[in-house]
């Protein structure tokens, strides 16, 4: 066991991917001979190669369309969109074809690829650095969607991603990449050090994908949630002493529905919490799950937390991010509290 | 001029009708406030209700045995319109419900549309409750939880009593020409009796009774009980088996806690009373009434005894209150001389259990291995035996069959135990 | 001369519109066996001129001629012929079948069957394959039994992609061709990628893709050059001008202002422009990229001249845009019937053979739609059962999938009409 950061979690899992498997290939921009420009990569191609680690041209687009072939051809690519406000590039190979081609030819070729981004806000990062876009993937058939919320997590869930003979697209929230982020900014960092899940096993392990975790065990509330939201909604819900059942989806598809509707269930109360923008988020999916599968059990209507419906502003980071206060009018709401 | 609307009030902890005893009014008639214009009965208490303004009675809602909603129509009256008081103005701020109503009202459901939380819905389905003969106490009139538990039907025998007529007046019917034989008459069956007919019918709907039967050798119970009265109280009336009987009991049911259960049904919980607070079933004339003596775990022989016999003039002169009606944990029968050999009594729900007292009678039995005469009482009890087990009900009975048999244990505290 | 006062915007036009009279003036051509064939390892700066001449072989009397001449036995040529008449004659019974309601849709490749035919063979069995939708002569000389592509056109229960693709969309695993995509020019980088791959593992196979030169417009088409480029990737990359991209002139892929095999250099990689209506020239352009790949020279940018036959697709109509029998006039002829020639100049053909080839090959279309038809058609016989929507979504059915297939079999037992029309 060691003590790291979520940056050095994928790191590992990368790095030992790549020794495990050797047609485990990695690739994106800035992620060879640098490291990668949140150091996620680092080290990796002195360790392996330029072959195996693979600095690419500015094109999103090439780079999913490359990692496509070059996974046809029996590798393992692994490839780095440096912020996911930059995959709309590489949609069109992302949708039409990376999700569709195991089913076009009924399981004759697959392409077991894996695409990680950095996403999220909360580091001032504007409309370019900011972005949430999960949802938009869900909605696509075909395609693994992840957001692991802890270093733990992170390594487990990027190697079961490798592994995983479908595509992924691998959400890192890089708020989270340093500490644990309970939204309050006006506090010091703190560092996953600080953090149980930021023990990390040192060796190879896995996190199931389609397997959510209950955080916070609680009886009063479900807050439904994932990515840099888990420490929001935490830290909200016991600042108002109210006993949360707190489950980080991380994987989101393939969902745990089970795991979140027997929460639901035994609670009766229910908050969907993300940074994503509200329209048409990930969280109008959960909720209109619950509410067919949980209806005869709530008690109040479910509430949602999540950035505006706004591009990501720059000098309003704070009025924008989902903070506590927002998690706290939620619980408020559906907790029918004065 | 203009019309004051006066609605059934909520006549306390979230009762969600009342049934018209009696009107003291009519339409046309002029009323002064305070003035006693209509009796009304719920399904704890009776309740005389005042006029709330002064003015004429233009229309009134319901008759005698009718059930009317809480925040319902009751009475609508024409008020002068500057004397009127203030109250009976609705307030400027129109959005929320009148808070000039003198007597404070859930709003009624809206526009017929109940509102309740999908929760609540499924409650009340599961429970056989019509949502729309529910008042709700919550926001814009929604149905809480809470409104659904008081709307649960209770049981069947604590029942409070109602002023005249509660049996509702009695119709004859004499057939033009017939002959005497053919002769019938209608009793409507309102009031007191309809609450113990629904009641005594849920009861035996919902528990699957246990009968046990058991004779008990109450001779030297007997000597003790004429030594007592030899040298009660002045003040105390004579003593009779129910209050040792109650002693004894309170002292068993320490063993058998199981036995002094309520049963939750909605919540699926039995609640388990340390206290114990006996219900003594009691003939009145109006019907059967189950004063509680409260805590009885807490008073002497003699206390129980006066508080069983103030409870129960109490209840016969109508005069018991809700609260001397309700909340017992467990009930106990008596009908004395009219006893008979054995009994199958019905249980007081949500209790579990109930214990009756046949006729004390001096029997030929075989004692210390010869024939003797000894006074014989049985005791008939029932049990809900969802929840208590013959071997416990048989166990309880048996050691309360010997604290009786030898009364003196009754007095001796228990040796604690580390 | 005077000048322009104004920015002006120019908008291409084809020469010749419907009712108007066929003009392919405007393609440039060189004489057959003029070019030079230059080292596999040349550079791309030093021979730019292939990528605005034209390479050629066949001449007009159809003597194969210059240094690109390939010099392939008869029996290959014998063989090539063959392959390209099946397609064509395969084509035709398609587009029949098409208009008579037996397949819902259908694109042909007429005109273009040596683009397919001749790259495919000079080739080898383990190069991989990333085609579009009109590069069924690959098909064909990859010996996949036109069963099977009939069988994939009826959406019947032997249908390959299990009634997930609209017609034409093939895949062979076992015969290297990589599924067809709807998306245009998607393939392009995807080959780029396939091609790193051989390079990583060290292996000595390459990739070959085709995009018309419509597509070439898309952004693929430049990830996949510069892709290629930057990794120097044994991949070949084939833009087929045939002139239209539906009713798209070449003009408007920028086809007026600079030829598409010119864009290579522009990358740093070898432009040539070929004559694809020339078995002969294309075999050879193609054995040269795929020798330059092989040897470590990287990749090469190969635009194929030809002509769109007919119609994009069953769903179009080209007399609404273009002038008729304009086929007829194209200066690079027929593929077929110039390689027929050529084979008859050198002695080893006949027309008597070329029918007796021709009868052959309609019976085996005939016969093998005969045997595909068993399989099912949209009309009768076996179906495809819905629950096959489901699978291969993921590798492993995911319960919300098994949720909804549960979902839709029930549906269907309310109202057996419901889901269950044809293709």
């Amino acid at each position: 066991m060691a003590n790291m950061n979520m940056i050095q979690a994928l790191n590992s899992a990368m790095d030992i991917m790549l020794k495990r498997d050797p047609s485990v290939v990695l690739m994106g921009e800035d992620v060879g001979y640098f490291g990668g420009v949140f150091r996620a990569t680092e080290g990796l191609q002195r360790k392996y190669g330029e072959h195996r680690v693979l600095d690419t041209p500015i094109a999103e687009g090439g780079i999913v369309a490359t990692a496509i072939g070059m996974s046809v051809n029996g590798l393992r690519p692994v490839a780095e969109i440096q912020f996911a406000d930059y995959i709309y590039p590489g949609f069109d190979q992302i949708v039409s074809e990376l999700a569709r081609i195991r089913y076009r030819s009924a399981g004759e070729f697959f392409a077991p690829v894996t695409i990680r981004t950095p996403c999220g806000g909360g580091i001032r990062g504007g409309q370019t650095h900011s972005q949430s876009p999960e949802g938009i993937f869900t909605h696509v058939s075909g395609i693994k969607v992840v957001m692991p919320s802890n270093p733990h997590d992170a390594k487990g869930l990027l190697i079961t991603s490798i592994e995983d003979d479908d595509p992924v697209v691998f959400f890192e929230p890089k708020r989270l990449y340093n500490g644990p982020f309970d939204g309050d900014p006006t506090k010091p960092a703190v560092p996953w050090s600080s953090h149980p899940k930021g023990q990390v096993d040192e060796g190879y392990y896995k996190v199931p994908l389609g397997k959510a975790d209950i955080v916070r065990a609680g009886a009063e509330v479900t807050i439904l949630t994932y990515g840099t939201m888990v420490f929001v909604a935490a830290a909200a819900a016991a600042a108002m002493n109210v006993d949360a059942e707190i489950i980080d989806l991380r994987s989101l598809v393939p969902l745990d529905v089970d795991n979140l509707c027997s929460s639901v269930r035994k609670t009766g109360r229910c908050i969907v919490a993300h940074e994503a923008t509200r329209f048409s988020g990930f969280g109008a999916e959960v909720l209109s799950i619950v509410q067919e599968e949980c209806f005869w059990d709530l008690e109040a209507p479910i509430q949602r937390v999540t950035g505006w419906d706004t591009p990501y502003p720059h000098a309003f980071e704070w009025e924008y991010f989902p903070g506590q206060a927002r998690v706290a009018m939620a619980l408020k709401a559906v907790m029918e509290l004065p | 001029m203009s019309q004051y609307v006066f609605k059934m009030p909520d006549l306390g902890e979230g009762t969600v009708d009342a049934e018209i005893v009696a009107w003291h009014t009519k339409p046309g008639d002029a009323v002064t406030e305070d003035q006693l214009i209509v009796e009304v009965m719920t399904d704890k208490a009776a309740v005389e209700v005042p006029a709330p303004v002064s003015g004429r009675v233009v229309s009134i809602t319901g008759a005698p045995g009718d059930k009317v909603a809480v925040g319902s129509p009751l009475i609508v009256f024409e008020v002068a319109a500057t004397g009127a008081p203030a109250a009976s103005m609705p307030a400027a701020a129109a959005a929320a419900a009148p808070a000039a109503e003198p007597i404070p009202t859930a709003a009624g459901p809206r526009q017929g549309r109940v509102m309740a939380s999908p929760a609540n819905r499924r409650r009340a389905r599961e429970a056989g409750i019509d949502l729309s003969t529910v008042a709700g106490s919550g926001p814009g009139g929604r149905i809480l939880r809470g409104d659904l538990v008081a709307a649960r039907p209770h049981s069947a025998a604590n029942a409070s009593a109602a002023e005249a007529a509660v049996s509702g007046p009695v119709v004859q019917s004499r057939p033009a020409g017939a002959d005497v034989s053919a002769e019938t008459s209608e009793i409507k069956v309102i009031g007191l009796r309809r609450l113990i007919a629904e009641r005594m019918s849920e009861a035996k709907r919902n528990i699957p009774h246990f009968a046990y039967v058991e004779e008990v050798d109450v001779t030297e119970l007997e000597s003790l009980r004429l030594h007592l009265n030899l040298s009660r109280p002045a003040d105390a009336a004579s003593m009779s088996y129910l209050p040792l009987v109650v002693m004894a009991l309170i002292k068993v049911l320490e063993s058998f806690p199981q036995c002094n259960v309520l049963y939750d049904a909605e919540r699926g919980v039995l609640v388990r009373h340390r206290a114990v607070h006996v219900g003594i079933a009691t003939q009145t004339s109006d019907g059967l009434k189950v004063p509680v003596v409260r805590n009885a775990q807490s008073l002497g022989l003699w206390e129980v005894a006066a508080e069983i016999r103030r409870l129960a003039e109490r209840a016969r002169s109508n005069k018991a209150t809700r609260d001397e009606l309700v909340g017992s944990t467990i009930t106990v029968t008596s009908l004395g001389k009219l006893g008979g050999i054995a009994s199958t009594p019905i249980i007081n729900a949500p209790e579990v259990a109930i214990i009756g007292l046949n006729k004390a009678i001096e029997r030929p039995v075989v004692h210390q291995g010869a024939v003797a005469v000894r006074r014989i009482m049985n005791l008939s009890s029932s049990f809900d035996h969802r929840f208590v087990d013959g071997y416990d009900a048989a166990a309880m009975i048996q050691a309360l069959k010997e604290l009786l048999e030898h009364p003196a244990m009754i007095f001796i505290p228990k040796v604690k135990s580390k | 001369m005077r000048m322009n006062r104004h920015s002006r915007l120019h908008l291409p036009h084809p020469p010749a519109r419907p009712g108007e009279a066929p003009d392919f003036s405007y393609v440039q051509l060189s004489p057959a066996g003029a070019g030079p064939r230059p080292d596999v390892n040349a550079r791309a700066r030093d021979i730019e001129s292939l990528s605005v001449d034209l390479v050629r072989v066949l001449d007009d009397d159809g003597n194969a001629v210059g240094p690109w001449h390939p010099h392939l036995d008869p029996a290959e040529l014998q063989i090539g012929l063959r392959h390209m008449l099946l397609t064509r004659l395969f084509d035709d019974r398609m587009q029949r079948n098409q208009r008579g309601g037996k397949i819902s849709f259908y694109i042909r490749s007429l005109g273009e069957e040596a683009v397919s035919v001749a790259q495919c063979m000079s080739l080898r069995p383990g190069d991989m394959l990333f085609p579009s939708y009109r590069n069924q002569g690959l098909q064909i000389a990859r010996g996949i039994a036109l069963v099977d592509l009939m069988c994939q056109l009826l959406s019947n229960t032997r249908d390959m992609c299990k009634g997930r693709q609209l017609p034409v969309m093939y895949h062979s695993k076992a015969g290297n061709i990589f599924s067809i995509s709807g998306n245009l020019a998607t393939q392009f980088p995807q080959a780029v990628g396939w091609a790193m791959a051989a390079a990583i593992k060290g292996e000595d196979h390459l990739a070959a893709s085709w995009i018309g030169e419509g597509s070439s417009a898309e952004a693929d088409f430049h990830h996949a050059l510069l892709f290629a480029s930057v990794y120097q990737a044994p991949v070949i990359l084939n833009v087929v001008n045939n002139q239209w991209a539906i009713s798209t002139f070449q003009g408007y892929a920028g086809g007026e202002q600079r030829s598409f095999a010119a864009r290579g250099p522009g990358y740093g990689i070898p432009g040539i422009r070929v004559d694809g209506n020339d078995f002969l020239a294309v075999y050879a352009v193609t054995q040269w990229a795929a020798e330059r790949a092989r040897t470590g020279a990287g990749p090469t940018l190969i635009e194929l001249v030809t002509y769109r036959g007919a119609a994009h697709s069953t769903s179009d109509d080209p007399a609404r845009y273009r002038a008729k029998n304009d086929f007829e006039h194209w200066p690079l002829g027929d593929p077929i019937l110039r390689l027929k020639q050529h084979l008859i100049r050198l002695g080893e053909w006949s027309e008597a053979r070329h029918q007796a080839l021709a009868a052959e090959l309609e019976a085996l279309v005939a016969s093998s739609w005969k045997e595909a038809t068993a399989f099912g058609t949209m009309t009768e016989g076996p179906r495809l059962d819905a629950d096959l929507m489901f699978e291969d979504v993921f590798k492993e059915m995911p319960e919300h999938l098994q949720k909804q297939r549960a979902l839709m079999r029930a549906e269907r037992s309310r109202s057996p009409e419901a889901g269950s029309e044809g293709t």
